[in-house]
């Protein structure tokens, strides 16, 4: 860098996946007003999807290594969250959705709220894909100024 | 920041001059694509040293990517041609500046990266300062946002005020 001292703005984006199931469904209410409030989401069995997480980090690139965040513990961060979902049942398997419905905000919060402490200010945003027709973003509001 | 720009134009243009001096954000977008390989390394540090920070990237040979460049230029439309850039100016400033990138290993063939890890955040940072010098003589856009995908699965957005 030059010895004028410039303000950039750098951000890495970074995909993980996982497949899981999931039912929506309020167990104090009948199949029937289930059915009106979550549709074929309520359906007995389950479904299932694939999901994409895109973890958004910003911070100064190090120096020395050129890097924002080392993508190696990023990576077993992410590992970490992504063995307790991937291939399981969700609102059965994982304690946390047996309260909390296992929508795609949700799974995003969960997720955030797993992560955010060994980020911490590096992680700025988060965008859990369901399908590809549909996506969740989270982030703490005011401190993503990192739109473009 | 913006909000509180806008805040205090409206407190001296009032509010239909605001509206006006908002207006509305123009931006254009080209992707191109250049092939090229790098070795995440260290040249201050000991070997042993390189590769526990990097890795498999730090290995002897390095390995290469597809890489996606998008180049996003803000500015006004033109009246008469409808554009904030001519798309053939633009392509060929991309062009000029990854022919230093594309084919090519980062590490060895390029000027850029004898002392700086070729990194995806480098990369952008170096692309963005080349892209940058090209379009200073284009008076009516500026770069906004580089965007350089590394895989489809990662990438790294730069950008400077």
């Amino acid at each position: 860098m030059e010895k004028v001292k410039i303000k950039e703005y750098v951000s890495l984006t970074k995909t993980y996946r996982f497949s899981a199931g999931h039912r929506l469904f309020i167990k104090s209410l009948s199949d029937e007003e289930n059915f009106k409030i979550f549709d074929t989401c309520s359906n007995p069995n389950g479904h299932g999807h694939d999901y994409s997480i895109e973890v958004k980090l910003t911070g100064d690139i190090d120096p020395e290594t050129g890097m924002i965040y080392s993508l190696e513990d990023l990576d077993k961060i992410m590992k970490l969250v992504i063995e307790d979902l991937d291939h399981k049942r969700l609102d059965i398997e994982v304690p946390y959705f047996e309260n909390d419905q296992p929508t795609g905000e949700n799974i995003a919060k969960y997720i955030w709220n797993k992560i955010k402490p060994s980020l911490s200010d590096k992680l700025i945003h988060l965008k859990l894909s369901e399908t590809s027709n549909s996506y969740f973003e989270y982030y703490e509001e005011g401190n993503y100024p990192y739109e473009r | 920041m913006e909000v509180v720009q806008c805040a205090n134009y409206a407190i001296l243009f009032g509010f239909k001059g605001v509206l006006e001096l908002m207006g509305f954000k123009k931006l254009l977008t080209k992707k191109m694509e250049f092939s090229a390989s790098h070795r995440y390394w260290n040249q201050e540090w000991s070997e042993e040293k390189n590769i526990e920070v990097f890795g498999k990237s730090a290995g002897p040979h390095g390995h290469g990517h597809n890489y996606n460049l998008e180049v996003t230029v803000e500015g006004e439309v033109d009246a008469e041609t409808g554009m904030i850039i001519n798309l053939y100016e633009l392509k060929s400033v991309m062009t000029e500046v990854l022919v230093d990138f594309d084919h090519k290993h980062l590490n060895e063939d390029t000027p850029h990266f004898k002392s700086l890890v070729p990194t995806t955040e480098n990369i952008a940072r170096v692309l963005w300062e080349l892209l940058e010098e090209k379009l200073e003589n284009n008076l009516k856009c500026s770069l906004y946002r580089v965007r350089l995908y590394e895989t489809q699965d990662l990438y790294v957005d730069y950008w400077r005020k």
